[in-house]
């Protein structure tokens, strides 16, 4: 993939590149990466949310959730030119890090996977493609450029998506 | 008074919880010492108030790869308790074990993957007890979960359970010296909120 400046997005985190340039997010468990591109004005984000829903009642950090992060990232996206009806999305994360006995309401991975999923269809976002679920933890590289989304684990190939 | 916060701990708080780690820590040293036969010294233990970024800087980074046994705590005391292994660790038990050493975790057979989980349950069972007798709280503890993979990802387990009622984690653990080698054993207590309160007023430290 191409190089170029590379831009680390931490936890609760995000980072928008144009034109050119690498976005990338270490370590996600049952966290999820979301890239959103638009390829027309070659704008692209990278959000890396920990939990499903905000329910925080002073909604300081946003970018922790993903129905708040999406729509901040969506929204500063649009501001810097965007259209919401090109933008597409590709999603990394959501494993079960730990295979614990009688675990409770469906882990926090799996849940993240579903208010993604369900936040970019509410959206109106299409959701070209993903790597989620699991039990490893994924380094998500996304190139600007061509909108390409690479996948790290360990013990496993990189994967594109 | 009750604290909302990690970050609303005082001083005398904190040494509280750092003194519990202390104890804690010392127990799990004097365990992991029967357990290899070799004197085991404990540092400095830490508690840590952390933003999530920072923790993964502070643990060495996120794609490191490393070892990591989990506890659930729940009865009066809930939290997680976590063993992160890194390869040194994991070293120094199979040396004096098994007589062998590794240099990557693919190396490692189902029984001494068994080993590094049962070494890990027992210290965090041995920090915990002396938990529970120090406060005069009853906590059960999980069987133990096992996994090994990226650092950064095993310590957001504890973020996320946690995220939704604070920005920061709190960890209180320390590290092992054995044969003056200083080897990073991190052993890891993270309580929710209402449980550190419930520690620190047992401990009488707590205004409330």
């Amino acid at each position: 993939m191409a190089s170029g400046n590379k831009l680390t997005v931490g936890i609760a985190d995000m980072k928008l590149a144009k034109g050119e340039g690498m976005l990338v997010t270490y370590a996600l468990g049952s966290c999820i990466g979301i890239c959103l591109h638009d390829p027309v004005v070659k704008l692209g984000a990278l959000v890396h949310i920990m939990l499903p829903l905000n329910m925080e009642t002073g909604r300081k950090n946003p970018l922790k959730y993903a129905d708040t992060g999406i729509r901040e990232t969506l929204k500063q996206m649009e501001a810097q030119g965007a259209n919401r009806s090109r933008i597409t999305a590709k999603i990394a994360g959501g494993a079960k890090m730990f295979e614990e006995n009688g675990g409770s309401l469906g882990s926090i991975g799996q849940r993240n996977i579903e208010s993604v999923r369900m936040v970019l269809r509410k959206e109106g976002i299409r959701l070209l493609k993903e790597d989620v679920g699991g039990g490893v933890a994924r380094t998500l590289l996304f190139d600007v450029g061509s909108g390409l989304g690479c996948v790290r684990s360990y013990g496993r190939q990189e994967l594109i998506i | 008074m009750e604290i909302k916060s990690y970050d609303e701990l005082n001083h005398l708080e904190l040494d509280t919880l750092r003194e519990i780690g202390s104890i804690g820590t010392g127990n799990a040293a004097t365990a992991l010492s029967q357990m290899l036969k070799r004197q085991v010294r404990i540092t400095m233990p830490e508690v840590r108030i952390m933003g999530y970024n920072e923790a993964i800087e502070w643990i060495g980074g996120p794609e490191e790869i490393t070892a990591g046994v989990l506890v659930r705590l729940s009865g009066q005391i809930s939290g997680i308790m976590l063993s992160v292994q890194p390869i040194e660790f994991v070293n120094l038990v199979l040396e004096s074990v098994m007589d062998k050493g590794i240099t990557n975790y693919e190396q490692l057979s189902e029984l001494e993957h068994s080993a590094l989980i049962e070494v890990g349950n027992i210290m965090i069972s041995t920090f915990i007890n002396a938990l529970s007798g120090l406060a005069d709280v009853n906590i059960d503890l999980t069987v133990p979960a096992y996994t090994v993979d990226m650092q950064g990802a095993i310590l957001a387990v504890p973020m996320a359970e946690y995220g939704g009622q604070s920005d920061y984690i709190m960890t209180i653990g320390g590290n092992f010296v054995c044969d003056n080698r200083q080897v990073p054993c991190r052993l890891l207590l993270s309580p929710d909120i209402r449980s550190l309160n419930v520690l620190l007023r047992k401990l009488g430290v707590s205004n409330g």
